[in-house]
């Protein structure tokens, strides 16, 4: 089933990796696959299980485990519509109704000609610019986010745009607004904004800000090529200890110390950059990737220089396609200049960077599970300790940084520890990019000191409400699992100390502002949804609370609810949290758990409002029974009979007969 | 040696060694640790969450899994806390939220964890009122095994066992998040030859054995203990019986044979036991017809045919055939009552006299029988010579598997085929029937000169590899040293242990379950019982002395010129089926003035008897089994069929002797063991109390291993089978045993039917291309003695020249080719 010519591209593909880490390229080798046929066909996955060595039943349990892998087909253009919160609260339900009345589908199905499949879909990074939708392109495998989508109209257009063959005349967003003629032409980087002058996001706006040229000219890889050359990597480990950088991805762990764990003299060792950006209400990673890949390639030299690899991989999720297009091509312009290679600026070092694709896995931004993901397993966490800094990627010394960490890394070694320590407070140094979703008027990327009150991010910034008579009623501060703050809250200095104190994590630095116009228990069951939806299913509570808090909300909301809900589950959280195998059950079950105690009020009212007399089914409760368990059971297990047993009297077998 | 720690469980302190997982630290004191995903014989992966239990740290006490958790000093746990309960419940509330609790038509009810813990741990009522989750209900993902997905539990034991211990993950975790499922790929159904205990690690009920599916309920069936009789490993069983019938067998834990675990042969095959073809009266044949009798008549006839043709043609022109699925007890009085009462050594076995066994297994194959649960081997390297481990011995394969993959050891194979084990790299060579004793001389000469040969082939490699060894074992097996080269292949090969700079490393594995206890028992020609020769006037003198009677000192036939032999006017065949393996053994029976088989079915050997005598089986009669290093071991009876009158082996000899007027003092199967410890030293002070439940290695040193010096007679010319490659008969017929043949100890479990080896001739593809036959093709396979009619099979094993035929393929026997020889050309002809 997979022909020679494909063959040939999937060993292309698995030739990128290490000698014997083969099995490393099944992501991308399915995505060959899948473009060729329109999902992966159960033949061509036995296939490609012989091609990587291993057992068929080893391709299948990946497969299913990505999203955006399909064992079915799935139509010529595949529709996923953002549902997420931070789309949700900007009319990311109605977007997807538009669209289900515009190609007379239901989501889930496809059009009769086989033209169109939709879906609704998790966050997709595209919160600022939401509502959305993004378009796959099966005949090249080839992505698209359609953003800005607010009425039917453009929902309307973009469908026109596909069915004329236009819809994929460019790569980078469409927007209504940037494409009046609707002819399918690209829009800029969204609205970004912040301090002055902006060093994370200084060149997004320029014309070819993507290019090698735009970014030498701004001074870019002048500080790799002389860290290279003049700093010992220990000694740049220690300057950005110094620093205090803190990782960007959410756990905000500070990124020195973590380099410092890497045990001494062991190597092959890796570095794996996180850019799995997942967090619903987190969209910075993307913009870097798409308008300032030479940052973060400059960051990555940097990196790898300090902890001494010769072999990185950027783990990009895998929706976001045109940023993969974009570091692809930045991958390639670097290399051609000899900053990465065999000959890192002629300094003698050896680079090689592995741009690969992940196929839709929250759980995969977690960097236990990114490696398992990596290294063509289904992306679910390890045991931690080991470590990665120990044993990461291969077994390897491996640390895995975040997008957004490495391009501070650059500015550190460039402008000095001293002058980064300027912004900020003391344990959180630093400039930060702000992502704010949501019901704000100007919501987008703001890059701001730490310690920015939130208020002024969401007022000043943010424009305010985004309706002039709803009020902002809580605020998520650090993407969708952190806990709710509330308006007595909004001054928060956006910091991780202060965050935390305030009874939140500061996280990805997703902040998404909710007004009164939307139920508390509809974001509590939206919320849920999504960790229901990405549990990787590998710990019980998890798995199998999540789920099962999302049917109980489900029930309050269609007017089933039931006053000891409530209690319920609070005690499904307690258990989940603090129980599961890795973060991701307790940041489940975070948002729920301020939700409940912050905003109960909005439960009880709708509960009360909406069943009364709280008719529900209920199942009779049966007695706790629990017999003495410290005596003998009664159940008998094997045993010899007495040794021998009676002695058979031979003639009686034999003989009876006579 | 390990370090202790000490810590602290429930205010109890606990020694135990560093490193120990504080969940089996947990155990060991005596205090009981929930778990589901947590086994012992498998890698922790801390999935389920059931065993959270408290513990102190440096910010404060946290719930931590104690099945993933090391052990550390000072380390402050505990178990009983208010707080560990409320998790515990809340765990398993979670587990059943969408567990089916279908448990009144789950063949698990009775013996389930997951029932043990909701009792104990459990929260007692339930909070969810919302539906469940609907999924896939039993259904097969394989011949012997059922899924229900709804059970589930997800604690991945299955597919680690899969993973870990058979090196192939047929099963896996599908879908994602709540959707999560255990399955298989889309038609691919787990075949993995031990497979079937994923059944035994399940924790619920989600692996249900399809053989024994809705025929128990745990707490109505007896269980023995036992040992498998499919092969010669000998592994633990515990055999299942309700009302007089085998309903189910599961593995018992041996650590010196087979960890836990057993072969789906030995899981599922024995439809046979129960089966209703099996023997049941004695028959006599009486004009031309095998007719129901008496047993009295049975033996009575039989005593006064033996005594006559003794006294007309003489003893030696009687011989009885033993066999290696019988245990050591009917062995023992075979050759008890050929020796004493009829006063010939005319006693043997297949693969006895004709094969060149080494009397004893090595300490060496002992320690690769124990489980490889990481680094540090006690052997390194094995060869692996005429035998295939994962058709003959699957659970020797298993141990090979783990020594290779978590102890690094090597593995280099001969064999005519390149089997299933020739995937993990090791030098393969090539190796038909008759070039044996050749190969040897050249792998001997490349170690001897220190595997630096020029040759960069195989050879060399696998030279190079035995040379650098430290501790290396070769196996053989009947396949490589039966006939006339036998003894040369054995010593060649005990030169190669020699010269690899190991002596006595190396083991013989015979393949039936007793082929050691049937050798040990001296159902041998030339050898007496304890492998001793004819002339030790020392043990002759006791064995006179004990049975009263004096013994003859020429050595006997052979099982096969007992066959061949026209000096033959009787033979006493017990648990032999030889007119299977030859057509001219078929019609040369038919000529005896009396033939006698005591078998459990009307075997073709039988349907020519004259008096046919119906034998107790394995898990009717009491006895001792030895497998392939040396480990006696007790199967006891485990089922009486009320309707049958079969008796046990050693018992019918009993009476017949007794009817020949020789007393003899055997009471029961026990009896017959003591006398057995009397006579074969290394069985000595033996007894049923000491075997025990997991039996005792005889000593090897007992017995003086017949190791011959390395031998350089045999010459690279030698290459017997022929070469005539452009003559008559092009190919070299390669035979040898699979699983799932078409034998009756398998063909009668009617769930498996279906997994048997086809009758089929395998080729390799190049040679079916140049003879022009595709895979399907109908052909007739042509020998100079006999032909059969196969179906073509094109099979990349199957090496160049040769055409694999395996034994006992049901109405297909390819005896009919070989003749009761062993090396044999054929040609192949479209039908």
């Amino acid at each position: 089933m997979i022909t020679e010519v494909m063959r040939q591209e999937i060993g292309e593909i698995l030739a990128r990796y290490p000698e014997g880490r083969q099995r490393s390229g099944i992501l991308p080798a399915l995505y060959v696959i899948q473009r060729e046929f329109g999902y992966c066909p159960v033949e061509a996955q036995d296939e490609l299980a012989e091609i990587l060595g291993i057992a068929p039943a080893e391709v299948g349990a990946v497969v299913g485990f990505y999203n955006m892998l399909h064992a079915e087909p799935k139509g010529e253009y595949h529709i996923e519509v953002c549902t997420n919160v931070p789309c949700m609260l900007r009319g990311g339900n109605q977007c997807l109704h538009n669209f289900e009345n515009t190609l007379g589908i239901h989501h889930g199905e496809k059009t009769d000609d086989g033209q169109f499949a939709l879906d609704h879909m998790e966050c997709l990074g595209s919160c600022g610019t939401a509502p959305m939708a993004i378009v796959t392109d099966q005949k090249s495998g080839q992505i698209r986010y359609f953003e800005n989508l607010s009425s039917a109209e453009d929902v309307g257009r973009v469908i026109q745009l596909l069915k004329a063959g236009d819809g994929f005349a460019e790569l980078a967003r469409w927007t209504p607004q940037a494409d009046p003629g609707n002819e399918g032409t690209a829009d800029t980087p969204y609205r970004t904004g912040g301090m002055e002058p902006r060093y994370l996001m200084a060149r997004l706006n320029e014309a070819d800000s993507h290019r090698i040229e735009t970014y030498e000219a701004d001074g870019g890889y002048e500080t790799a090529r002389r860290v290279l050359s003049e700093v010992e990597p220990a000694d740049m480990v220690e300057e950005i200890k110094a620093s205090g950088i803190r990782g960007r991805g959410g756990a905000g762990f500070p990124t020195g110390i973590k380099w410092g764990f890497l045990p001494q003299g062991v190597f092959p060792r890796y570095l794996v950059v996180n850019a799995d950006e997942s967090e619903p209400g987190t969209f910075k990673d993307r913009i870097i990737m798409e308008y300032d890949p030479h940052q973060l390639i400059e960051g990555i030299i940097l990196s790898a220089h300090a902890i001494e690899s010769e072999k990185a991989f950027i783990y990009i999720r895998g929706e976001y396609y045109f940023a993969y297009t974009r570091m692809e091509a930045a991958l390639a312009e670097a290399t051609e200049k000899g900053y990465l290679g065999d000959n890192v600026f002629g300094s003698g070092k050896k680079l090689d960077v592995v741009l690969h694709r992940g196929a839709g896995a929250y759980e995969c931004g977690e960097e236990t599970a990114q490696l398992s993901s990596l290294e063509g397993y289904r992306g679910q966490p390890r045991l931690k300790p080991p470590f990665p800094a120990v044993e990461g990627l291969y077994a390897k010394p491996t640390i895995v940084n975040n997008v957004e960490s490495i391009c501070n890394v650059t500015h550190v070694m460039r402008l000095g520890v001293e002058w980064y320590k300027g912004f900020g407070t003391d344990r959180s140094p630093g400039m930060r990019i702000f992502c704010l979703s949501g019901n704000v008027k100007r919501p987008g990327l703001y890059e701001l000191p730490h310690a920015t009150p939130l208020s002024v991010l969401v007022n000043e910034y943010g424009g305010g409400p985004q309706d002039e008579g709803s009020a902002i009623k809580a605020i998520v501060p650090g993407g969708l699992s952190m806990k709710l703050l509330k308006p007595d809250q909004f001054d928060t200095p956006l910091d991780f100390e202060s965050v935390t104190e305030a009874g939140s994590l500061l996280g990805s630095a997703g902040v998404i502002a909710i007004d009164e116009r939307t139920s508390m228990v509809e974001i509590a069951r939206r919320t849920l949804g999504f960790y229901r939806e990405e549990s990787c299913g590998k710990c019980t509570p998890c798995r199998e609370g999540t789920a099962w808090l999302e049917k109980i909300l489900l029930r309050i909301e269609e007017g089933q609810g039931r006053g000891k809900d409530l209690e319920l589950m609070e005690y499904i959280a307690d258990n989940i949290a603090g129980k599961s195998f890795c973060p991701f059950g307790e940041a489940s079950v975070w948002g729920l758990q301020s939700n409940l105690l912050k905003y109960r009020d909005e439960f009880s009212a709708q509960i009360e409002s909406s069943n009364p007399d709280e008719v529900v089914p209920e199942l009779p409760i049966r007695p706790a029974y629990r017999p003495d368990v410290h005596e003998p059971s009664g159940l008998r297990d094997s045993t010899f009979a007495p040794s021998g047993g009676n002695i058979v009297l031979h003639d009686d077998l034999i003989s009876a007969d006579d | 040696m390990a370090e202790n720690v000490t810590l602290t469980i429930n205010e109890q302190e606990v020694s135990v060694p560093a490193r120990t997982l504080l969940v089996d630290a947990a155990r060991m004191a005596g205090i009981e640790i929930p778990v589901f995903c947590s086994h012992p014989k498998l890698d922790p992966v801390g999935c389920c969450r059931m065993c959270l239990v408290e513990v102190d740290g440096p910010r404060g006490t946290a719930m931590m899994a104690s099945c993933t958790m090391p052990v550390g000093d000072g380390m402050v746990v505990r178990t009983d806390t208010e707080q560990v309960q409320t998790v515990q419940e809340a765990n398993l509330a979670f587990i059943l939220l969408n567990h089916p609790l279908d448990c009144p038509i789950c063949d698990k009810g009775g013996e389930c964890p997951l029932q043990d813990q909701t009792m104990r741990f459990g929260p007692g009522i339930s909070q969810l009122i919302e539906p469940k989750r609907l999924a896939k209900k039993h259904y097969d993902i394989s011949d012997t095994i059922v899924l229900d997905q709804e059970r589930c539990v997800l604690c991945w034991r299955c597919i680690r066992y899969l993973e870990e211990w058979e090196d192939k993950p047929q099963l896996g975790l599908f879908e994602r998040g709540n959707d999560t499922i255990v399955d298989i790929q889309d038609g691919r159904p787990v075949d993995a030859k031990t497979g079937g205990n994923i059944i035994d690690l399940c924790p619920v009920g989600a692996l249900t054995n399809r053989v024994s599916r809705f025929a128990y309920r745990p707490w109505e069936i007896e269980r023995t203990p036992s040992v498998c009789m499919h092969c010669s490993m000998g592994c633990n069983l515990r055999l299942d019986t309700r009302t007089h019938q085998l309903r189910r067998i599961v593995g018992r834990e041996n650590m010196q044979v087979n960890d836990q675990w057993i072969c789906d042969k030995g899981r599922f095959a024995h439809g046979w036991v129960n089966d209703e073809k099996r023997l049941t009266a004695p028959l006599l044949r009486k004009n031309g017809e095998l007719t129901p009798v008496q047993w009295s008549e049975a033996l009575a006839f039989v005593a006064d045919r033996l005594k006559s043709i003794r006294e007309q043609r003489g003893p030696d022109s009687i011989g009885a055939i033993g066999s290696g699925k019988v245990s050591n007890e009917a062995n023992y009085a075979l050759q008890r009552f050929m020796r004493a009462v009829i006063g010939s050594n005319n006693i043997d076995h297949r693969d006895g006299g004709e094969v060149a066994a080494i009397a004893t297994g090595v300490p060496a194959l002992a320690e690769l029988m124990k489980p490889q649960y990481g680094p540090d081997p006690k052997v390194d390297t094995v060869l692996l010579f005429g035998i295939d481990p994962s058709e003959e011995l699957p659970v020797l394969d298993l141990h090979l598997k783990r020594a290779l993959l978590r102890g690094g050891g090597k593995l280099i194979i001969a064999h005519p085929r390149k089997i299933e084990l020739t995937k993990y790299d090791g030098p393969y060579l090539v190796c038909l029937p008759g070039e044996e004793a050749a190969l040897i001389s050249r792998l001997s000469r490349a170690v001897q000169d220190g595997g630096a040969a020029d040759d960069s082939g195989p050879v060399a490699e696998a030279a190079g590899l035995l040379a650098a060894s430290d501790s290396a074992l070769i196996i053989y097996g009947p396949m490589a040293a039966r006939g006339e080269g036998g003894p040369a292949v054995r010593a060649g090969l005990a030169g190669l242990a020699q010269a690899a700079g190991q002596g006595a490393r190396l083991a013989y594995a015979g393949l039936d379950g007793n082929a050691q206890g049937c050798r040990d028992m001296g159902v041998l020609p030339d050898r007496l019982p304890g492998h001793a020769s004819l002339d030790d006037n020392n043990l002759r003198e006791r064995i006179e002395t004990l049975w009263s009677c004096s013994l003859s000192s020429s050595a006997g036939y052979t099982y096969k010129q007992m066959l061949d032999s026209q000096e033959m006017r009787a033979l006493v065949v017990m648990g032999a089926d030889p007119a299977d393996e030859s057509p001219d053994w078929a019609a040369g029976l038919e000529d005896l003035d009396l033939l006698v088989v005591c078998d459990l079915f009307l075997t073709e050997t039988a349907q020519k008897a004259d008096v046919v005598l119906p034998a107790a089986g394995w898990a009717e009669g009491d006895g001792t089994f030895t497998n392939l290093e040396r480990r006696v071991q007790r199967a006891p009876k485990a089922v009486t069929d009320p309707k049958s009158r079969a008796a046990p082996d050693w018992m019918i000899l009993t009476h017949l002797a007794k009817q020949m007027d020789a007393a003899w003092p055997f009471a029961d199967a026990r009896s017959v063991t003591s006398e057995i410890a009397e006579i074969v030293p290394g069985y000595a002070g033996l007894t049923w109390e000491a075997l025990g439940d997991q039996g005792i290695q005889w000593d090897a040193e007992s017995v003086a291993v017949a190791t011959a010096a390395p031998t350089d007679q045999v010459g690279e010319e030698e290459v017997a089978a022929g070469t005539d490659a452009d003559g008559e008969y092009p190919l070299t017929l390669v035979s040898g045993t699979v699983l799932y043949d078409g034998g009756t100890l398998f063909r009668l479990t009617e769930q498996m039917q279906g997994m048997a080896h086809g009758a089929t001739v395998s080729l390799n593809p190049a040679d079916a291309v140049d003879i022009g036959v595709e895979a399907g093709a109908p052909v007739r396979v042509q020998s100079d003695v006999g032909s059969l009619e196969l179906t073509v099979a094109v099979d990349e094993q199957v090496q160049p020249g040769s055409a694999w035929i395996p034994e006992s393929l049901a109405g297909a026997p390819v005896g009919a080719l070989l003749n009761g020889g062993y090396r044999q050309r054929v040609r192949l002809e479209r039908r």
